[in-house]
């Protein structure tokens, strides 16, 4: 390829060299061809072997029937994905999945927002509050679920016990409330995945809150000050400013809420010690993938599983770009 | 204090006090139980008790000094080791791309950047079981190799230095073409010193969320030995199923590393999510 000049945004940072002919460096762009390629090389190389090839390696062995004890492993073309579409557990598992979805990420987001919007309006102290909103945010999942398994015990863990004592609170005020029953957490089917969800959000609102609070420290302060000149209410200000001006952030932070709950895992497999917890109800599609894969080396099951989940998560990003892009156009 | 604050700011502060209070007591109670008698942490009144009475550090002395059974200070080790290694390799790896990416031109270079771009979609658990036999016939299964290689290959670190790099003036570059600088030197002196902050960023990034990696080391490893601190924390879980004193004592040992370098580097952390949209997964 000789030297050409684009202005596409891809290649905006190629120089000019035509100009600079007289350069002392003999023709210097001619050694990008090489040294490019040599840049890129390692990253490329850990690109293919470790993504790419395994990618398209999980396709190859969701069409295997691939026992990793068996010798052979012979090609059974889409059975496993029928088995899958056939099978009640693998339903249940995208069931409680979307379940998860559904309970965490609007409520999540919700909260970040929530929050952002309560620091956006806080003129000292908000660094402090931002570093204990988002402290959740940097501990493992594992660490989370263990502290949490103990928050949630049903007969001593801390929020039976401040709910006891709230309820008992307000039964001597005179509210004619029954005695609080301890919540099973975790014990109980229906309880489940909202426990999971509550712990979940505790644990991640943080990163979403600081999106938020970057696009709305981004909306320029005229558009408030003309709004307030106009007598528009904060109510007002919102709806008319802050929530169309956030829609870009609000449709990234929802993609990838989405993206990150439908592979919620850790939660699960540490809050029921590898279990699919009681009634199965916090059996999520990865931790199925993982017991299918990994306890019982049916690999080719579990490589299909993952490539559904791979399935319904591109659906959902698509239809979440496309109820957005469609709102915008409309406007 | 009402002139100075106005009182909807007194309001305001007050919500999120209480609201910061509920993020952050958690960890508080982490940390409180992991100090507590047994008996006080099971019994009524002393288990709503927040400060230790009196305050014991029988639980950590339990999770210590029982290395035969699990070997706290090799997974804090491994951690550490696998973190270390894992930001240096990244950092180096994906700055080089990145250049290459974003100021070298080559046949191709936008088709492979697009493919790169577009392999960001896959979702990470997708990966798990092909990477996993992989791991098994390259013979690294349970090996440091099997922490740190496969979990160098992602291309958002790319991504995000080549949009960084871009915004670096091209006369800065011209003249140290001018000056004889091959590609390397306009690498080493003119991109490398101006990038410090976005380097900093992925490396602050990959560094905390490779300390907390839970899926690759459960199922790349498989040796007491070998484990990293969070899959530690659930080898105690196993043990000490219930005793939450020594539970919240490994929890506390697990989270206070990360939790002293996230408030170490916050200020980095938290522009570093405004600026790039890692919301820190």
């Amino acid at each position: 390829m000789s030297i050409t000049i684009k202005s596409t945004s891809l290649s905006s940072a190629k120089p000019a060299a035509v100009s600079r002919a007289a350069a002392p460096a003999a023709a210097p762009r001619r050694d990008d061809r090489w040294s490019g390629w040599l840049f890129a090389l390692p990253h490329f190389l850990l690109f293919l072997v470790f993504l790419l090839a395994p990618t398209l390696f999980g396709l190859y062995l969701s069409l295997h029937n691939w026992h990793v004890l068996a010798k052979h492993h012979p090609f059974v073309g889409l059975a496993n994905y029928q088995s899958a579409l056939s099978d009640d557990i693998f339903w249940l598992a995208l069931r409680n999945t979307a379940y998860f979805v559904i309970l965490a990420v609007p409520a999540g987001n919700l909260v970040s927002l929530l929050l952002a919007l309560g620091l956006a309006g806080v003129k000292r102290f908000a660094t402090f509050y931002k570093v204990a909103f988002y402290l959740p945010v940097v501990i493992s999942i594992a660490v989370v679920a263990v502290l949490w398994q103990w928050l949630f015990n049903t007969q001593v863990g801390l929020l039976n016990l401040y709910l006891d004592a709230a309820v008992t609170g307000l039964r001597h005020l005179g509210l004619p409330l029954a005695p609080f029953e301890p919540i099973p957490w975790l014990s109980n089917p229906h309880m489940a995945m909202p426990s999971i969800a509550l712990m979940s959000i505790w644990w991640g609102a943080g990163g979403n809150m600081i999106l938020y609070l970057a696009g709305i420290n981004n909306i320029a302060p005229d558009y408030y000050e003309a709004a307030t000149i106009d007598g528009a209410n904060g109510w007002q200000r919102f709806w008319a400013i802050t929530w169309p001006l956030l829609k870009p952030t609000t449709l990234f932070c929802l993609v990838f809420s989405v993206l990150g709950a439908f592979q919620v895992f850790g939660q699960s497999y540490v809050l029921y010690g590898g279990a699919s917890g009681p009634g199965r109800a916090a059996l999520t599609m990865v931790l199925y993938m993982y017991q299918q894969g990994f306890s019982q080396y049916e690999i080719g099951y579990g490589a299909a599983i993952a490539y559904l989940l791979f399935a319904v998560v591109l659906m959902l990003t698509g239809i979440q770009f496309w109820l957005f892009s469609g709102r915008k156009a409309k406007d | 204090m009402a002139r100075f604050l106005g009182q909807t700011q007194i309001v305001l502060h007050a919500i999120l006090l209480l609201i910061a209070f509920l993020f952050v007591a958690p960890l508080i109670w982490m940390v409180t139980t992991s100090l507590k008698a047994p008996e006080d942490i099971i019994n009524g009144l002393g288990a709503m008790r927040w400060l230790p009475h009196p305050a014991t550090l029988a639980n950590f002395h339990q999770v210590l000094t029982n290395v035969q059974e699990f070997p706290v200070w090799r997974w804090t080790g491994n951690s550490l080791f696998i973190s270390l290694a894992t930001t240096l390799l990244i950092v180096v790896v994906d700055s080089l791309a990145a250049f290459s990416y974003s100021r070298l031109s080559w046949k191709g270079r936008d088709k492979i950047f697009a493919m790169l771009v577009a392999t960001m979609m896959v979702p990470g658990q997708v990966l798990l079981i092909p990477t996993y036999l992989l791991i098994r016939n390259l013979q690294w299964f349970d090996t440091y190799w099997a922490l740190i290689i496969p979990a160098a290959s992602s291309a958002f670190g790319v991504f995000l230095l080549r949009q960084f790099f871009m915004t670096i003036p091209k006369e800065l570059e011209e003249a140290a073409r001018l000056d004889g600088c091959g590609p390397l030197g306009v690498f080493r002196h003119v991109i490398l010193p101006l990038s410090k902050p976005a380097i900093a960023t992925l490396a602050i990034f990959t560094f905390m969320g490779t300390w907390n990696a839970f899926e690759g080391p459960l199922i790349f490893t498989n040796s007491q030995e070998m484990r990293t601190l969070p899959i530690g924390i659930t080898i105690f879980q196993g043990h000490y199923n219930a005793e939450y004193g020594p539970l919240m004592a490994a929890a506390t040992l697990a989270a206070i590393p990360i939790l002293i370098a996230f408030l170490m580097f916050q200020k980095h952390i938290i522009k570093g999510i405004s600026l790039t949209g890692l919301a820190g997964r």
